[in-house]
């Protein structure tokens, strides 16, 4: 792979590469033959994606860049196996000093070329600047499976596409510290509220609740009075970039407990965030949401050590798992989110017949006590050879990728669990 | 001004008294050398050189000429002392190290003789602090043997263009690589850290490359921990040269204005870490 980013560009790269280091420590990097975006937009020719994930993997996002943001883009010599390009995975902390400071990239970087090199294991990062000066900066990294997350915004039954600023300045109001907030959902309103945890401290916290009437909205569409409660960190990123792009940003959720959905698109690129929301928020006021919450805000577990049969009447499928709740602290603090709604991709080890039956699994998963039960979202490799045991081609995914899309309806009134 | 005040016979008693109206000339100078503690001074007619060395590889002066103070008397050829150069600089910033345009702080810098200390008259805005260092003896510098007929190659680069580049480096990496070469890719600096090496270069035709004189491909490399505290001269300078001897012993020289739009000199001397071909 070998692409050439012009001087705008490469800042517009940087500024994507900045938020998803807000998401997580490892960035993929994965050259598309055919690049597909979930808005349907489909680009002719070869497209670039870059994503990451959170290690509690509750949230995802992906900037996946269309052939004319590129000067140049080709996916270089075919290998062996065939039309397989390479996907590698970097560490953030490797890439993100390069983009740093995004006031020289735009000052002295005229032009960037950006390469795989296969035979020596590395990523070619190379700055054309001014005087003449060049930087090249070769990184090492690690083949790896594409990371996708699975999720069908246009099933949601809600959505808000907001202006560029809007939904920025409203998290302005929110100090740096708050990690997350809730976002409710009337024909009404929109109003954004910090999240706490109940307990001895919502005597000293301060509460901040801003509503905005629907028409503030560039276009909105109400399926269901929700209250959903997300992680803002791994959020700011996104709404930096669409600020200084001044791009819309377009929010697809559900109930609470489905994921939510934030993007923004131009003519050569898109990027998607999506975060796990809490289950059970209430939509009543904050001192209810203490008592009700409390015993159920425990923070997000590590994914891998939750297979979906946490749930109490699945225990039995997979053994060796407590059928009560272990809660290990996310080190992102991230909310928990629900099980009907997600599945948790985990390099498949104990217990591969447990998830070969995934029909009872996922359907007593809805019945069980929302509020008990703990799982992360399904992050599926793209089908590859490694997908031995076929089972997760088996799984109801709850969720298609657009590919999937024409067998589905578009009917927003429909529940999105199966 | 009351450090003007003291009487003539004062004076006949110090080796060396040095004066400038704007203490920051010579404090912003040392700043850029102190990667260590101690410091040797020594005094000529020229001037005032300041010495910082570190484990017999790395060496940095400091040279503020007699013309840069007001007032510069020395009574004996060579005037030599140590002192602790963390604490001078202290001294130097008593005032707070205000930035108000228009107030400085004054220095009166006297020194009697081996086995005095070193005394400074500080004074802003009225108010006088009398400062004395205790001395040591002067070690001897090392003496690098770096002589211009030996250098092998020379460029002269305008500092901006490379400050970016120093504040970027790889601290991960143990080595700065420096290749200088009539050919291809004439003047680059290379690391070599966890994540990966990463090379910077400047072509000799570059705008930024004020003086490009190369006989022969070298390559060398030092350790970064003895080359990052030059980032502090380079900040300070408008302009650098970059020589390397047959051995392979680096020469920085950094031309820094002062306040006042006056030229004093840094200069940093490195041994290699190893021979690379």
């Amino acid at each position: 792979m070998d692409c050439l980013l012009e001087g705008n560009c490469v800042k517009a790269f940087g500024k994507a590469v900045h938020a998803l280091s807000r998401i997580g420590d490892e960035l993929w990097l994965d050259p598309m033959v055919r690049g597909v975006s979930s808005t349907k937009q489909r680009w002719k020719g070869n497209s670039l994606a870059l994503r990451s994930v959170n290690s509690a993997h509750s949230a995802y996002a992906c900037f996946l860049f269309s052939p004319l943001f590129f000067q140049h883009y080709s996916l270089g010599p075919v290998s062996e196996q065939g039309s397989e390009t390479i996907k590698c995975k970097l560490l953030m902390k490797s890439v993100l000093p390069l983009f740093r400071c995004l006031t020289s990239i735009e000052r002295n970087v005229e032009r960037c070329q950006i390469s795989i090199s296969t035979p020596s294991d590395r990523v070619i990062i190379q700055f054309f600047c001014r005087h003449g000066i060049t930087k090249t900066h070769n990184l090492s990294f690690q083949e790896s499976e594409a990371l996708q997350a699975v999720f069908a915004s246009h099933l949601c039954p809600n959505v808000l596409k907001a202006p560029a600023r809007l939904l920025g300045d409203m998290v302005m109001h929110f100090p740096v510290s708050q990690e997350e907030i809730t976002l409710s959902m009337t024909p009404l309103s929109v109003s954004l509220r910090n999240y706490y945890e109940g307990g001895n401290d919502h005597m000293k916290t301060m509460y901040t609740e801003m509503s905005l009437h629907l028409d503030e909205f560039d276009y909105f569409q109400v399926g269901v009075d929700s209250d959903i409660t997300f992680c803002l960190k791994e959020l700011r990123g996104l709404l930096s970039f669409a600020e200084t792009h001044c791009l819309p940003v377009s929010v697809h959720f559900g109930a609470a407990g489905r994921p939510v959905c934030f993007s923004v698109e131009d003519m050569v690129l898109e990027a998607t965030v999506v975060l796990a929301t809490l289950i059970d928020s209430e939509s009543t006021g904050p001192s209810q949401q203490t008592e009700t919450l409390a015993p159920t805000t425990p923070r997000c577990a590590e994914a891998a050590v939750l297979p979906v049969g946490s749930c109490e009447a699945n225990s039995r499928k997979h053994q060796g798992v407590p059928a009560v709740m272990e809660l290990i602290p996310s080190s992102q603090g991230s909310p928990i989110i629900s099980p009907p709604a997600l599945m948790l991709l985990v390099p498949q080890t104990d217990n591969p017949n447990g998830l070969g039956e995934p029909d009872e699994a996922c359907a007593s998963a809805t019945t069980t006590p929302a509020s008990s039960t703990i799982c992360s979202l399904l992050f599926r490799a793209l089908s590859s050879e490694q997908d031995s045991d076929g089972c997760a081609a088996r799984l109801p995914v709850l969720a298609y990728y657009s590919d999937g899309e024409e067998n589905m309806e578009e009917d927003y009134t429909r529940s999105p669990s199966l | 001004m009351p450090l003007s005040t003291q009487s003539q016979a004062d004076d006949e008693q110090y080796v060396l008294v040095a004066s400038l109206d704007n203490a920051r000339c010579l404090s912003n100078i040392l700043k850029a050398i102190t990667f260590k503690d101690h410091a040797i001074f020594s005094a000529t007619p020229n001037g005032l050189k300041v010495t910082v060395e570190d484990s017999k590889c790395l060496q940095a002066n400091a040279f503020i000429q007699a013309e840069i103070f007001q007032e510069f008397t020395i009574r004996e050829d060579l005037v030599g002392f140590q002192v602790n150069l963390t604490v001078l600089l202290d001294c130097l910033n008593i005032f707070g190290g205000s930035t108000v345009p228009g107030v400085s702080t004054a220095l009166r810098m006297c020194y009697r003789g081996y086995g005095y200390p070193l005394t400074l008259f500080l004074e802003e805005g009225g108010v006088v602090t009398v400062c004395k260092i205790n001395t040591q003896e002067p070690e001897e510098p090392i003496d690098f043997e770096f002589c211009s007929t030996n250098v092998t190659n020379k460029v002269i680069l305008l500092s901006e263009s490379l400050k970016e580049a120093f504040s970027e480096l790889d601290m991960t990496s143990e080595v700065l690589q420096i290749t200088m070469s009539p050919s291809q890719p004439y003047f680059r600096l290379s690391t070599f850290g966890n994540s990966g090496n990463a090379h910077y270069d400047y072509p000799k035709d570059s705008d930024m490359m004020e003086l490009f004189r190369c006989t022969k491909t070298q390559t060398n490399r030092y350790k970064m921990s003895l080359l990052k505290p030059s980032t502090k001269a380079l900040a300070l300078s408008c302009k650098v040269s970059v020589r390397t001897d047959s051995r392979g012993f680096l020469s920085l020289q950094y031309l820094v204005r002062n306040d006042d739009g006056q030229i004093c000199f840094v200069e940093f001397y490195c041994c290699p870490d190893e021979e690379v071909e």
